[in-house]
């Protein structure tokens, strides 16, 4: 039986920023949240003025400022790429309470033009840690930088505890890109868009060049540019705009730590958790799901998820890619869009997941991906699972069309 | 030492006790009085039974490998000592530590073992600080 949130809001739309992925000259975030909240708004026919809940991974009172808004519910919950996942939950709950009927969730961010104008970042951080993240006194001082340097550590687990390998999880990164040459949008998509662009294969996975062993360079994400924005409202306006509805069934959030070094096990996520929650509230179960979207930072990030959402059991995700289900064609579609892994990761990839189980599940993708012609599935339910931090923040959503 | 160029930490009130110790040659951990469990990273409050009633105690400074990686790309001092091994470290005495591993061949992660057993050893980054490390020694 459904939860009483259970479809009490969809999402009526989603849009993008006109350029992403590595744009010819640098765009600022403010660009990126502006261009895809106005393109949104067209999307849809519901004017700007009309919002009054804004979300966004911080800075939702700036950009409610930079529109004129006045919102009379402004959430600013930032928990890393997940964040997004989490505002719908709010807006979900925020709608149902009568609060506020429009809410806009936004997110712009500029990985790439960033460190085209700022570069890189030094690593010389304070070795004394961050006030707001007291265990980084006991971390900073052992040369871990960024993503990539912890997730290893959980490749390393995953691969002793199950006996599994690297080049299992490779798998992820060669049929992901198989999907990226689908989407003309994506960063990967051909020689053309990119010198490294087009199909993968196993081999290229295993012997690019090693960033944190066990995971070499394919095994990672991108980093770029992108503006998304998603417009969620109550049952009612869903019905009334041009745009079709896609239901907010469930919906769900959690976490397991924030610094990794209180990881308890480093082959399971809170996404066991929000899963549960989100499926419960929907009525649900993995069972049902017609595709997924499933954050994928890293590989190992989306081989240990799909094994939380229950697509797979503990020690065997990676077998959706290899055995060619989560591939296009295959029974259960995953990353259509190419993923973080091939499509586009700004940083926070949240809402790109947002964005494109949005098109997959109200078959805009079959009218174009702004103007490019892309229509994937036909999936009309999708389990959507963001990961936040160091494997460390959840939020999943069971989003379904009519 | 005064060439330590990588990140040196900034002891607090929370955690003088355990750079007091570090200064000596002693891993001294936080445990709490009325749960007995031991916490890493030191807390104001019990992470498992929110006593306050936290008391530090001198470790055996013997561990084992959880899980670890290579690092083959790092920033500010650490860039010049790539590859080396990072890894978590289960502590005898419960919960676990990050470190840089020592007596290990980055070059050759498949001969690290894990569950594998460590010792701590310090580091002299600065006249107080001194920084624990983890080396693999003989089972």
């Amino acid at each position: 039986m459904a939860g009483v949130l259970s479809r009490a809001a969809a999402i009526v739309g989603a849009a993008e920023a006109k350029e992403i992925g590595y744009p010819e000259t640098p765009k600022t975030a403010t660009q990126l949240h502006i261009e895809a909240i106005k393109a949104v708004s067209v999307q849809t026919g519901i004017p700007i003025s009309r919002i009054n809940g804004v979300f966004g991974a911080g800075w939702s009172s700036q950009i409610s400022e930079y529109l004129g808004l006045h919102p009379s519910y402004i959430d600013t919950t930032a928990v890393g790429g997940c964040s997004f996942e989490m505002h719908v939950h709010h807006a979900l709950a925020a709608i149902h309470a009568g609060i506020i009927d429009v809410a806009l969730v936004t997110h712009g961010e500029n990985g790439w033009s960033a460190r085209a104008t700022h570069g890189r970042g030094t690593g010389r951080g304070r070795g004394g840690g961050d006030p707001w993240d007291p265990g980084s006194m006991f971390t900073n001082p052992y040369g871990i930088s960024g993503a990539p340097s912890n997730y290893s550590h959980a490749m390393t687990r995953h691969n002793h505890r199950y006996g599994t390998t690297p080049s299992d999880f490779a798998n992820i990164a060669v049929v992901t890109r198989q999907w990226a040459t689908l989407n003309p949008r994506a960063v990967m998509y051909s020689k053309e868009t990119h010198p490294f662009g087009g199909p993968i294969t196993l081999e290229d996975v295993n012997t690019a060049r090693l960033v944190s062993w066990p995971l070499t360079l394919l095994h990672c994400c991108l980093v770029t540019d992108y503006g998304g924005a998603v417009l969620v409202t109550s049952p009612e306006i869903a019905r009334s705009v041009k745009t079709k509805p896609v239901w907010i069934a469930g919906a769900g959030e959690s976490m397991s730590h924030s610094n990794m070094l209180e990881m308890e096990d480093f082959t399971a996520t809170s996404a066991a958790a929000s899963g549960a929650t989100a499926y419960k509230m929907a009525g649900m179960g993995p069972e049902d799901m017609e595709m997924a979207m499933i954050y994928d930072s890293f590989t190992i990030t989306a081989g240990i998820t799909a094994e939380m959402l229950g697509l797979a059991p503990r020690g065997e995700g990676f077998t959706l890619w290899r055995d060619g289900h989560a591939a296009p064609g295959g029974r259960l579609p995953i990353n259509t869009n190419g993923g973080g892994l091939s499509f586009n990761h700004s940083g926070m990839y949240g809402m790109q997941l947002l964005v494109e189980a949005y098109r997959q599940l109200s078959g805009t993708a079959e009218d174009g991906i702004n103007g490019v012609a892309g229509k994937q599935t036909s999936a009309k339910s999708c389990v959507v699972n963001g990961t936040g931090g160091s494997l460390s923040t959840t939020g999943t959503l069971v989003l379904v069309a009519d | 030492m005064a060439d330590y160029k990588k990140p040196i930490p900034e002891p607090d009130p929370v955690s003088q006790p355990f750079w007091d110790g570090a200064k000596s040659g002693k891993l001294m951990l936080p445990r709490c009085t009325s749960c007995n469990r031991v916490h890493w990273y030191p807390r104001l409050i019990c992470p498992h039974c929110h006593s306050m009633e936290i008391e530090w105690f001198e470790a055996s400074g013997n561990g084992h490998i959880h899980t670890f990686a290579v690092q083959h790309r790092a920033f500010g001092g650490w860039a010049d000592e790539v590859p080396f091994v990072t890894a978590y470290i289960d502590l005898n005495e419960g919960d676990r530590m990050l470190t840089v591993l020592r007596g290990v061949d980055p070059n050759k992660p498949e001969s690290i073992k894990i569950g594998g057993p460590v010792k701590v050893e310090f580091e002299a980054a600065t006249e107080d600080v001194h920084i624990p490390f983890w080396r693999v020694v003989e089972a």
